[in-house]
């Protein structure tokens, strides 16, 4: 029983560690793009702690919230590349 | 042979609109003079170097009040005394520069061909010191803010007059990149800085009305009452980068310096009338 309660710990250990890596690469691909928001380096450090605490279900939910906030980041920064000169005044 | 027709007919469309994005800058600060003087029609050109307070009549009269006794006076002193004190090697900030007072405010923001970066008065300041062996001083530290007060001072009275070379590649391209920023859309709240300060200037966030973008470069380093000490334009920057909640960018970063020279493009022909009071 314990030793399936190990297993378990690890697998959801392993996949915190592969959603925090997603969630920084797209917060570094928003940060190359000058798009980074204000709290997403905020949020991945506080789901590292939480992680570090083997609080693993407070450690995903703060890590899907970075990452979607750095997929928003991301995609607003493309958006602008595409439609910035449409406020110009003229 | 339709089909064709409305083919060229987006292209043509593309074009135009692709051409007036990128029209030059002197075009672009016409149409900026035009927008706010169009929108506010009561206020004369020369007082938009007054921020909000060309726009709100209540709060003009309570900064006029401030004014009477200047919360920027002892900043300005201080950078009197910096400015005039010799460098262990004996030579003078003043020195370091090509124009002499009241005119050196007024060189910055310039386009550096050597270094291909726009220049501004507090790297220009911190260029200096190191030339003259000294350390840099932080951008946001008293007495940087001390001589930037001092030297705004001296300047008042004269007119902004911001160079963008056409036939210099890179300041054009830094105006441009100073322009994109200005017009893009960044952070949680979805907010270009020409949301609040063209669509929305003079209208209400709250208790305070948001100014209009022409003058926002004349009368800085501030003293802002709320927190009751100086800051930079590039730190009024980063808190307008923070309040829309994106991270904001280093103190003199090229991304801010290259606002600051779009910005200041847009405000030539007004006063330098820094250093000033806000809210």
């Amino acid at each position: 029983m314990l030793i399936m309660a190990l297993i378990a710990l690890a697998g959801c250990s392993t996949e915190f560690e592969r959603r925090f890596d997603e969630a920084e690469r797209l917060r570094a691909e928003a940060a190359a793009a000058g798009s980074e928001w204000l709290e997403t380096v905020s949020l991945l450090e506080q789901a590292q702690q939480a992680a570090s605490r083997d609080d693993l279900d407070t450690a995903m939910e703060l890590v899907e919230r970075a990452r979607f906030q750095a997929e928003m980041a991301v995609k607003q920064a493309a958006h602008e590349a595409e439609t910035w000169t449409g406020r110009v005044v003229k | 042979m339709r089909k064709a027709a409305a083919v060229l007919g987006v292209i043509v469309a593309a074009l135009l609109v692709q051409q007036n994005a990128l029209a030059g800058p002197e075009e672009d600060r016409l149409a900026f003079v035009a927008y706010f003087e169009s929108r506010f029609p009561e206020i004369p050109f020369a007082q938009f170097a007054n921020g909000i307070y060309a726009i709100d009549s209540d709060a003009r009269k309570q900064w006029l009040e401030i004014e009477e006794f200047p919360p920027y006076e002892f900043a300005v002193e201080r950078g009197n005394e910096l400015w005039h004190k010799a460098l262990p090697d004996g030579q003078m900030l003043a020195d370091c520069f090509a124009a002499e007072l009241p005119d050196i405010r007024g060189q910055f923001p310039r386009f550096d061909v050597a270094s291909g970066e726009v220049i501004t008065l507090e790297v220009a300041i911190n260029d200096c010191r190191i030339e003259h062996n000294q350390p840099s001083l932080a951008y946001d530290s008293s007495e940087m803010i001390d001589l930037t007060a001092y030297l705004a001072f001296e300047a008042r009275g004269t007119k902004v007059d911001i160079r963008v070379p056409e036939d210099q590649a890179g300041a054009l391209a830094a105006y441009e990149s100073g322009k994109r920023f200005y017009y893009s859309k960044r952070g949680q709240l979805n907010f270009a800085c020409a949301d609040c300060h063209v669509a929305s200037a003079g209208q209400w966030v709250r208790a305070d009305r948001l100014s209009a973008s022409i003058g926002h470069t004349t009368h800085f380093p501030v003293y802002r009452s709320k927190l009751g000490g100086m800051i930079s334009l590039q730190k009024r920057f980063a808190g307008c980068i923070r309040d829309v909640r994106a991270k904001p960018f280093e103190l003199q970063s090229t991304q801010y310096r290259n606002l600051e020279y779009f910005l200041s493009y847009m405000s030539n022909g007004l006063e330098w009338n820094g250093p000033g009071a806000r809210k």
